[in-house]
């Protein structure tokens, strides 16, 4: 941070000052930047701006047949990579009227909630991390390996599972590979409990996280937050309950609030930390139903890739598809024409986008100490950087794409060295 | 959240001022299915804030997002909402589709309705190069401040391209 940066303003006795965190910065694990507005240490105001990490995957994907695009989709995040093909899958089969067998339904539900395993896990180290407790984040972390292992034994993967494709998926989870599902399902529900005692009985953690980032049931709703972040604040809103698909239309979900752990909603980051833990073990019993009612049958209603193309290219109309991903609500719209292999509108929004606005009142009032943990608390998820934001002497924010700092870089070097 | 009980209030309060209205039913689940609704309806673009005012008043909406579909000489938009959630199957999608003219290329905000769209409604001004009346923030959201290419417009596409290839280009180079 430079001195140019810091913006004093002295007025009816109050001291303010402008501190900007980020774009990189080594409280966030990914490229945003906030424009903080301090009293003291006190946040009073702050302004988010993303997308440096914006790659036109929109773009990219109204310029490739559909195929290409579930490929582009997957990897549209690294945490979510089946959640966003799930949502891109359902909003072509949707479009598309393409019906997929019951197993493969199931299938997808199996990785899609091993993926939640996985992710709120990961979250729950990164939240321990930022609250200086790295003994349980290594804990944690060390435990969620056990849901990648899985993932790679069903999938071939650790990441990008490449599991749904349009009218089914991609492989079998056998009978002589469910054992280690069942396995890791035990391993899981063994620990549960004293992941929920390490977070939620801790006496540092509930000082560092109660009352800290609080977002109301009311701005929950009218910020149209999803997922976790809705949750906490006792807003019981989850695609899987409120608008069953896959293998969810065959079992009862329920949207977990604090309630469910026996208090009431704050909507602050503990509540956060329970939400998500409870989703681990919501997540298990999901697994297991899945595994033990598992239908038999194909995999594909239409297994040949070349006659799956045709059916795509012949495809005219729109559809909707939605996945409640670890974060929340993952939606993908698709318009699809006659003839055109390219899908003719790819609107995408992932789950940080609705709860980009949350953060604002959860920030306000709170302190600087508290930056990192409310950041980390909706889970945001924002991807690698490509440009630069600069604040000149005049106060006049300006935009340095990489070609422009890489020359300025290059023209001091040559200044330097004379 | 029935299907027929969103239309029917929206008949009644707007009557012929929806142009279109239709709800695709889906069968989900494997053993017994059960069906879901989406509910897509057309308005024009100046009854768009009321439309919204109507379902923010009586439906407890939920925006997912705002899609756009550049038609040519107009943009429609996709305003896709989702109502009747909290309960076991009780969710409807309700999308409101109003057309913008390119030649008139501005929009009410419904963010005085529903703050959380403010997202959505700055990422179809910097994308399509839209003006949203009213909305408290314009800046762009995604892309870069100053930048003047809108990549969803098809008759802009020329100007993208250029832009896209430029910069493929000089992150490609081989040094």
């Amino acid at each position: 941070m430079n001195n140019e940066s810091i913006n004093l303003q002295i007025g009816g006795g109050a001291t303010c000052y402008s501190v900007p965190i980020g774009p990189v910065h080594p409280a966030l694990k990914e490229p945003i930047r906030f424009q903080f507005d301090l009293d003291g240490e006190r946040i009073v105001g702050v302004d988010i701006k993303p997308g440096f990490a914006h790659r036109g995957i929109e773009y990219m994907g109204m310029r490739r047949n559909l195929i290409q695009v579930l490929y582009l989709a997957e990897r549209i995040c690294g945490i979510c990579s089946i959640s966003h093909p799930l949502a891109l899958t359902q909003a072509v089969e949707n479009a598309a009227g393409i019906e997929v067998p019951p197993r493969a339904q199931y299938i997808r539900t199996i990785i899609g909630e091993l993926e939640r395993i996985h992710s709120h896990l990961l979250w729950a180290g990164v939240g321990a991390h930022e609250l200086g407790f790295d003994t349980l984040l290594h804990l944690t972390w060390k435990i969620r390996e056990k849901s990648m292992d899985l993932l790679e034994q069903l999938t071939g993967n650790r990441v990008d599972y490449a599991i749904p494709i349009f009218s089914g998926v991609r492989r079998d989870i056998p009978d002589e590979k469910a054992h280690l599902a069942y396995e890791a399902l035990d391993y899981y529900r063994g620990l549960l409990d004293k992941m929920i005692d390490a977070y939620l009985h801790d006496k540092s953690v509930e000082m560092r996280t109660r009352n800290v980032g609080v977002l109301s049931h009311d701005d929950a709703v009218a910020l149209c937050a999803v997922g976790p972040t809705a949750r906490a604040s006792g807003v019981k809103k989850d695609v899987r309950q409120d608008m069953p698909y896959l293998a969810y239309a065959d079992m009862e979900i329920k949207a977990i609030t604090p309630e469910d752990f026996g208090t009431e909603p704050v909507g602050d980051v503990y509540d956060n930390i329970i939400v998500r833990l409870l989703e681990v073990a919501q997540s298990i019993e999901i697994i297991e139903y899945c595994l033990e009612n598992m239908p038999k049958g194909e995999l594909m209603s239409i297994p040949k890739i070349p006659a799956l193309l045709a059916v795509l290219k012949k495809a005219e109309g729109e559809g909707i598809g939605r996945h409640e991903a670890p974060r929340g609500e993952v939606f993908h719209y698709i318009r699809l024409e006659e003839g055109i292999e390219e899908p003719v509108v790819w609107k995408v929004k992932a789950p940080t986008y609705n709860n980009l606005m949350a953060w604002v009142p959860k920030f306000m009032g709170d302190e600087v100490a508290d930056i990192p943990i409310i950041a980390a608390s909706i889970d945001p998820c924002i991807c690698c950087m490509d440009r630069v934001h600069l604040v000149d002497r005049d106060g006049e924010p300006s935009v340095k794409l990489k070609e422009e700092l890489v020359r300025l870089s290059r023209e001091k070097t040559r200044r330097i060295c004379g | 959240m029935r299907p027929e009980e969103i239309l029917s209030s929206f008949r009644e309060a707007f009557g012929e001022r929806i142009l279109s209205a239709r709800t695709i039913e889906r069968k989900v689940g494997t053993a017994e299915p059960r069906s879901v609704y989406d509910v897509w309806i057309e308005v024009e673009r100046e009854m768009l804030h009321d439309a919204v005012a109507h379902l923010c008043r009586h439906f407890n909406p939920h925006l997912s997002v705002i899609s756009g579909d550049d038609l040519g000489e107009r943009v429609a938009l996709n305003y896709h909402f989702a109502t009747g959630w909290g309960n076991r199957f009780g969710e409807v999608t309700f999308t409101i589709r109003t057309f913008v003219p390119k030649g008139d290329f501005h929009i009410p905000t419904i963010t005085d309705l529903l703050p959380g769209a403010q997202t959505s409604e700055r990422e179809k001004i910097e994308f399509f190069g839209l003006t949203v009346d009213g909305i408290p923030d314009d800046r762009n959201l995604f892309l870069p401040e100053g930048m003047t290419i809108y990549p969803w417009r098809k008759d802009l596409q020329e100007e993208t391209s250029k832009e896209v290839r430029r910069t493929v280009k000089w992150e490609t180079r081989d040094e």
